[in-house]
């Protein structure tokens, strides 16, 4: 019986894929992104989250089977609403195991993985299988400011893109906007270029930075201390993307 | 919205009309006590001199005109020894005067007034032995001569201004059938302005996209008015509705009930959506004001376009519209003995309840059961005896009925004041020969069942916690709930944390919850008929009393209890109306959807909405505004009764208690209605920003 972390279960996510959905948040991110605004979603372990007053454990263990079954008691719900279910993170690449054998247990719907990519082509593959949609986080292209913003390297998320892009799963690449950081046209125009022409693509969100990002990191007794300028305004160019002839949309 | 309705309500807004209210008493009571009146007489009279005593008032930017001169006090037609020797013994309902029910505007605009003289008439040949009959048939006329005679006096005001436009149909309506949509407007403008005057409050509108339809439908259809146009009159319509909301009785301003009921099915079963539904949804968007609150009604086939317009009009923040599932509500109101075809015809109150125009004097609220202190009661009682979880439940019930029972005893004495004015308006009293005060078609009593979710949870905890766990001996929850958790702090947080609550599709807490409302309707049931031959109906609301059942109220029925077993310190506020108990732990919206589907509304049928609140940001674009139509399409699928659904951002929320200045705009929605934040009550302002959110930002 494999069991998993998840920090929340979120239902009507209206951002997270189409129709009426409900979001599973999977603990536990090999990467630190600088911007998180998910911190409690990055340790892989339960942890105490104190907010005013009343404090709560982020991150519940459950059985395969538990979860299936409370998804499984709104998939009618969400089917007849052109909806499904989202696996979000953290990153649910890391329990990849975990989530195929929901996924197996679920009744027919459409499922929608939100990953950043970052791991083994087995866990993707895997997952790949039994996905209907994939929104995919591409952060930087360049190898060394991924590094230093997000305490990894993208060799294996560069990868994992060209597995999507070959598996004909329909997808979505999402990049979030951090002024000075991804926001810029170098780094921009070197996105559009890497997803250009991947079968599959359906179009490009850009998520500007919310300066909400920091509030949680005192609650998950973590620090917040961005290695970039907040106040800096962001560059949205979707010029870029349009140039290259890709579908764009700001979120 | 145009300049000149724009500037219509701003002006509104900023209150420049009050400045023609007059500080002035109208003497009714002298002329009363000389000439000896009968009660009736007084009533008519009062009519006849509140409109005598209205001050014409037309505003050249004015197309729709009344602006109410008298003051809020309506004129006493009693001395207060001879009123208190009438009333003795008796239980009047709220302030008094027959409250919050809706009139069959339909009819009264088809008849006009002489029409209705005409059947007035009719009636007094057919009575012409019995007293009472004649009485109240003379006293019909009267108030029916003093409107017509109000009218006129506008009429010749209009004419002499130049305005033959407004003449031409102050000349002719309401006496006779309006001619046009500007003149049935107009026309229910001033015959609904006089029911106030009556001192009658919560005057329901009604179904006003079917009543009003055909006059619209007539318009466009020859070409007299295209929809730009016939949007500026309803909009001006809408706007003269918010002029004396100030003037209005309510628990907290804003509740007055003003309401219309849109869409859902003709009284033959076919969908009555029509374009009048749209407009009305589509105004009262631009509008953004408090008055008129909207339902709609809706079924799991309702199309997704309007839903998407009223969830646009959900996004303007004033808490409404309302949805009711037409699918439930309709086999709930005919299993309690309403016709079909009435049933396909209901309205709703003030608030929530269902009613049905012109047919109904139901006293939809005539109190609140405390769930809370019923479960409460059975937890301490079954503890303190050693008993089981069966006992505790057995002794809920018991309470249950005991509650009932005193609503249901100190109603048997109800008096209704004679209301002529208000007969005039309804389906047969005049035909009857009988005031609406004597009853109508349906006559039943609603009760409310308040704080459902904080006492399903107090049975789960204890359920579970105590019983099938026992990590609580029973003695400890008695002794913490006797200090109000001071002390067990660590015990107050397992029973708030690790028992199931209800809000999740949960049956270990849902299965209270249906039970709580069955032990309800078992209860209304078991008590039967009433002295005005109705029947009690439960509800899920709450109104007021999610503040009232924890704090006390001066007067109140209902009892107050201390803290309670799901982990509630003593005062802490319950969930209003259906949603989970504040601070309990949802996933969100279409869980706490599937758990209040499974109360079994065919037997719990006054009404009450499931309350939710959306962040605002879910309103950002078009397709996240279609995803909250399909939530509100899912609402109906999962066979739940009525919905509220609000949109909300906590930060403005906060901004506006800390500056009120600058709010004085902000409408949330209260309980069953919708006011300005900032002249709501410190404890009602904290509920709003403390209810949950279901939160779904990305
Ligand atoms: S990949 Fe997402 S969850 Fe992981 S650290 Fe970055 S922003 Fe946070």
């Amino acid at each position: 019986m494999t069991t998993g972390i998840v920090f929340d279960i979120r239902e009507f996510a209206v951002h997270d894929g189409p129709g009426i959905r409900t979001t599973v948040f999977l603990k536990g991110c090999p990467l630190h992104c600088s911007w998180c605004h998910n911190p409690e979603g990055q340790s892989s372990v339960p942890q105490v989250i104190s907010g005013a007053g009343a404090s709560r454990v982020a991150g519940v263990e459950y059985t395969a089977q538990a979860l299936a079954a409370i998804l499984n008691r709104q998939v009618a719900v969400l089917q007849a609403n052109e909806g499904g279910v989202t696996f979000s993170g953290g990153e649910p690449l890391r329990q990849a195991n975990f989530v195929a054998e929901v996924i197996d247990l679920l009744e027919e719907i459409h499922i929608l993985l939100d990953t950043s990519g970052y791991g083994s082509e087995s866990a993707m593959n895997l997952l790949l299988a039994r996905v209907s949609m994939v929104f995919f986080d591409l952060k930087l292209i360049d190898r060394e400011a991924h590094r230093h913003f997000t305490g990894c390297d993208n060799d294996c998320i560069l990868r994992n893109l060209a597995v999507l892009g070959k598996s004909g799963v329909p997808f979505v690449v999402r990049v979030p906007l951090v002024p000075g950081v991804t926001d810029t046209d170098a780094n921009l125009a070197a996105v559009a270029e890497t997803v250009r022409g991947l079968t599959g693509l359906l179009r490009v969100d850009l998520l500007p930075y919310n300066k909400a990002a920091g509030g949680k990191y005192r609650a998950a007794g973590m620090e917040f201390k961005p290695c970039f300028d907040e106040a800096r305004p962001l560059n949205i160019n979707t010029g870029i993307f349009k140039k290259a002839n890709l579908e764009v949309h700001v979120l | 919205m145009n300049e000149r309705i724009g500037q219509m309500k701003a002006r509104v807004r900023a209150g420049e009309h009050r400045a023609l209210r007059r500080k002035i008493t109208v003497d009714v009571l002298s002329e009363c006590e000389e000439e000896g009146l009968s009660w009736p007489w007084r009533a008519a009279r009062l009519i006849r001199r509140q409109c005598e005593a209205e001050q014409v008032v037309i505003d050249p930017r004015e197309k729709i005109v009344f602006t109410r001169t008298l003051p809020a006090v309506i004129p006493p037609i009693y001395k207060p020894e001879d009123w208190a020797r009438l009333t003795a013994g008796r239980t009047l309902h709220e302030l008094g005067p027959i409250s919050n029910i809706c009139a069959d505007w339909g009819l009264v605009l088809s008849q006009g007034l002489l029409g209705r003289k005409s059947a007035a008439m009719a009636a007094l040949q057919r009575f012409a032995g019995d007293k009472a009959a004649v009485e109240f048939l003379e006293c019909a006329v009267e108030t029916i001569d003093a409107v017509l005679a109000l009218a006129a006096r506008y009429a010749v005001a209009a004419r002499r201004m130049g305005r033959p436009d407004l003449a031409d149909i102050l000349e002719r309506t309401p006496a006779h059938a309006p001619r046009s949509f500007h003149a049935a407007l107009q026309a229910l403008r001033l015959l609904h302005a006089v029911v106030w005057l009556g001192g009658h409050y919560h005057v329901g509108l009604g179904r006003l996209d079917q009543y009003l339809w055909p006059y619209l439908k007539a318009d466009l259809d020859s070409g007299r008015l295209d929809v730009p146009a016939a949007e500026e009159l309803l909009a001006e319509f809408f706007i003269a509705l918010n002029k004396d909301s100030d003037l209005y009785p309510g628990v907290q301003q804003g509740d007055n009930g003003q309401t219309i009921t849109l869409g859902g099915v003709t009284r033959a079963g076919r969908d009555a959506v029509n374009d009048l539904t749209h407009m009305v949804l589509r105004v009262s968007r631009d509008l953004a004001m408090i008055d008129p609150k909207i339902n709609l009604r809706i079924t799991p086939q309702t199309d997704l376009d309007l839903l998407g317009l009223a969830a646009e009009l959900t996004r303007k923040g004033l808490g409404f519209p309302q949805y009711s599932n037409d699918e439930v509500v309709i086999p709930g109101l005919v299993a309690h003995g309403y016709s079909l075809e009435d049933a396909r015809d209901y309205a709703v109150a003030a608030c929530w309840e269902f009613l049905i125009p012109g047919r109904g004097m139901d006293v939809v609220n005539i109190g609140a059961v405390s769930l809370p202190f019923a479960v409460d009661a059975g937890i301490r009682g079954g503890l303190a005896a050693g008993a089981g979880f069966d006992a505790i439940l057995k002794i809920t019930a018991d309470d249950i009925a005991r509650q009932v029972k005193i609503l249901a005893e100190a109603y048997a004495q109800l008096l209704l004041p004679p209301a002529p004015y208000y007969s005039v308006l309804m389906t047969g009293c005049i035909e009857r020969g009988q005031d609406l005060a004597q009853g109508a078609v349906y006559n039943n009593f609603g009760i409310h069942g308040a704080g459902a979710a904080n006492a399903a949870d107090a049975l789960a905890a204890v359920k579970r916690l105590v019983f099938d766990e026992q990590r609580i001996p029973p003695n400890e929850l008695l002794a913490a709930l006797d200090a109000d958790y001071a002390g067990h702090a660590e015990l107050r947080r397992l029973l708030a944390d690790q028992a199931p609550k209800v809000g999740n599709n949960d049956d270990q807490a849902d299965r209270y919850l249906t039970a709580l409302f069955d032990f309800l309707a078992d209860a209304c049931e078991h008590y039967g008929r009433t002295n005005r031959g109705g029947i009690l109906r439960p509800g899920t609301g709450s109104a007021m009393y999610y503040v009232w059942l924890v704090r006390g109220h001066p007067n109140m029925r209902e009892p107050v209890v201390g803290a309670t077993a799901e982990g509630r310190k003593k005062g802490e506020m319950l969930s209003a109306n259906l949603a989970p108990a504040p601070g309990a732990g949802v996933r969100g919206p279409i869980s706490a959807l599937q758990s209040f589907a499974k109360i079994n509304y065919r037997r719990v049928c006054n009404g009450g909405p499931i309350t939710m609140e959306l962040s605002d940001t879910v309103f950002r674009d078009p397709e996240s505004i279609r995803k909250v139509a399909m939530l509100v399409r899912a609402f109906a699928q999962i066979g739940c009764q009525q919905l509220q659904l609000n949109s909300l951002n906590v930060a403005t929320l906060r901004d506006a208690q800390a500056h009120p200045e600058q709010h004085k705009n902000l409408i949330v929605r209260v309980w069953g209605w919708s006011g300005y934040f900032c002249e709501l009550g410190p404890e009602y302002q904290e509920h709003i920003v403390a209810r949950h959110l279901y939160a779904c930002e990305s």
